[in-house]
């Protein structure tokens, strides 16, 4: 089965809602999916939000990116792109002569920042989200990024305790 | 004068589509700013490039100043269109284009602050001599709106002073409904445009909504292009608008446009606009509602019937060019009608209806143009407005048009989402609209009704 998109979870809306359940639950892979009808209208509850659904949409942007849109590198398999959280300008630096933030190469934890970007004077700086190792800068200093561009790649250093496998019940 | 070589479209949907087009007859490369859901639309297909500005949700995309700003100067764009809705009235984008050396396709931030705000509009129509509604101050209070009411005699209109698009608009028929009815009023203008603030207005029972175009330019020169009426509505969304009115005499009309032109001149205005009429049918009489200080949604019917171009027309004017015509060019031919088509069941009381549209064929012919951004296989995403598409048709008197809009339904098919193609149908078939013997209250009051009635029977 291909990756759930958020077109397929509102047709599965509109078919309980038109249904006789109150109740619906799906699983496939690594997504989990319950929604429940009530007085209310529909809730829904996605256990991870971010993973399976973010993924699915966001491949799909870039799968489909229409015209002349700004590159997205797709990289070697395991790499994880660190993506832009806005449309601004891409800076590597913290201040105009200080030094890079991260170098190709470079180690970063979750909450290291690895860029900011510039929306009309207001400076976001940009934290890695991930653990691992920085295999290439996908973005230029100075230059506009668009909305979920990929910034850079990131290779991941596995855990050194694997966590264990949390199976859905 | 600046020419512009590339321009950002700061909007979506039908309008984006028809920016984009204007743009191509003009030699305008465009770059098209899109929330990550409309990444496959149609304008993205046809722009030259194409910029993600953010999530699907207008508030984190569509509304943002700063980023349509950016989007700009980062793609080179020297000028933003707006389109209508999302950002087209906010003074915030004009002065951040004035602040970063961008054209706004429109008119000036302080125009549009002046016509923002209702009461100055009217402030203004009256010290001109227009005539206005009769009408309160802002009331702050039900003990203020109560004596203001008793004067002004029942039936009612509470209004938000910021309003606009029905919202914080309610009738209270006797003095008992003010209670309640004044607090949702407020609650509701607050809710949509932060602002709470409220007036009173005399309920004018046989109305038609009657609109003028205008459009000017920075060296004076502003133009009357003819009104459109825009009486079809359901909720205060417009249904079907037509370009001239069927129910306006030559002295009205005359004095539609003279006025609609005094209060333009007032604020020398820039770029297209349209001043609202209230046509009160039993008394005769006109009175100045509200100016829109955009391009609108009905647009085409007033240029299937002058042969002139507004949007490409918006575009040279912010430009500085002088306008290509004058008042003596324009010459109304015809006549010509618009059905806005929307993702919406009216079986199931106009439930949206998003979804993959799997069957698009649209209607074509003499006198007849589509505007859309459709295509089979299209996903009408949830987080918009509903309007799938415009069918305008024109002909050379009001009954052809009606014919030609008549089988233009009649061979429009689409599948997969619900639209109000078949009210449409029913709507153009009716004889009180053939006749033109309608007010703005006759769909949800009497078609309806009945469209429901027959509905049911062709259930069974």
């Amino acid at each position: 089965m291909t990756s759930i998109t958020q077109e397929d979870v509102l047709l599965i809306l509109k078919l309980l809602d038109e249904s006789a359940f109150d109740e619906l639950r799906l699983e496939t892979g690594d997504f989990k999916l319950l929604a429940r009808k009530s007085a209310k209208g529909i809730s829904l509850e996605v256990p991870d939000p971010n993973l399976p659904l973010e993924k699915s949409t966001g491949s799909n942007s870039a799968a489909q990116g229409v015209g002349p849109a700004i590159d997205h590198p797709a990289g070697n398999q395991g790499w994880i792109p660190i993506k832009a959280p806005m449309l601004g300008t891409f800076y590597r630096t913290p201040k105009p002569a200080a030094p890079p933030y991260v170098e190709v190469g470079s180690l970063v934890d979750e909450e290291d920042p690895v860029c900011i970007i510039e929306v009309m004077k207001l400076f976001n700086t940009v934290k890695s989200g991930v653990r691992g190792r920085i295999v290439q800068i996908c973005a230029e200093q100075g230059q506009m990024v668009e909305f979920q561009q990929t910034l850079f790649l990131i290779e991941k250093i596995p855990e050194e305790k694997e966590p264990p496998q949390v199976l859905p019940p | 004068m600046k020419k512009i070589s590339c321009l950002l479209v700061a909007n979506r949907g039908e309008i984006a589509v028809r920016i984009i087009r204007a743009c191509q007859i003009l030699g305008i490369k465009t770059v098209l700013a899109v929330s990550e859901a409309d990444r496959e639309s149609l304008p993205a297909k046809m722009a030259d490039r194409v910029v993600g500005i953010g999530p699907a949700p207008p508030s984190e995309s569509y509304l943002k100043v700063g980023t349509l700003i950016m989007a700009a100067v980062g793609t080179g764009a020297e000028a933003i269109h707006p389109g209508y809705g999302f950002l087209a009235e906010q003074p915030e984008l004009p002065e951040a284009c004035a602040r970063y050396g961008l054209i706004f396709v429109g008119p000036k931030a302080k125009q549009i602050r002046q016509m923002g705000d209702k009461i100055f509009a009217r402030q203004m129509a009256e010290n001109l001599g227009i005539p206005v509604i009769p009408g309160s101050e802002l009331v702050q209070d039900l003990a203020e709106a109560l004596p203001q009411a008793e004067k002004l005699g029942y039936p009612v209109l509470l209004k938000a002073a910021a309003g606009g698009g029905g919202r914080g608009m309610k009738i209270a028929n006797q003095p008992e409904d003010m209670k309640i009815l004044f607090a949702e009023a407020s609650a509701e203008a607050h809710a949509a445009f932060g602002d709470g603030r409220i007036y009173l207005e005399r309920f004018i029972a046989n109305a038609r909504h009657v609109e003028i175009q205008i459009m000017g330019d920075r060296y004076g020169h502003i133009v009357s292009l003819g009104e459109r009426d825009c009486s079809l509505q359901r909720r205060y969304q417009k249904m079907l608008e037509e370009a001239p009115s069927p129910a306006i005499s030559t002295a009205l009309r005359e004095e539609m446009g003279k006025n609609a032109l005094a209060l333009a001149y007032q604020i020398q205005y820039e770029n297209a606009g349209t001043v609202e009429f209230i046509l009160d049918q039993d008394e005769q009489k006109i009175y100045f509602l509200e100016m829109n200080t955009r391009i609108q949604v009905e647009h085409p019917a007033t240029e299937m019937i002058t042969g002139i171009d507004l949007v490409r027309e918006q575009i040279l004017v912010a430009s500085g060019q002088p306008l290509s015509f004058s008042q003596g060019n324009v010459n109304l031919r015809g006549h010509s009608l618009e059905c806005r088509i929307n993702a919406e069941s009216p079986q199931h009381g106009f439930r949206p209806s998003p979804g993959r549209i799997v069957k698009w064929n649209p209607p074509g012919g003499d006198g007849i143009r589509v505007d859309s951004h459709c295509y089979p296989g299209y996903f009408v995403p949830p987080y918009y407005d509903s309007l799938l598409a415009k069918v305008i048709a024109w002909g050379p008197n009001r009954l052809e048009a009606i014919q030609r809009m008549q089988k233009a339904m009649a061979n429009f098919f689409v599948d997969g989402v619900a639209t109000t193609i078949p009210l449409h149908r029913f709507l153009l078939e009716n004889p009180h609209f053939i006749q033109g013997a309608i007010h703005t209250r006759w769909i949800e009051d009497t078609l309806l009704k009945e469209y429901e009635r027959y509905e049911r029977d062709h259930l069974c």
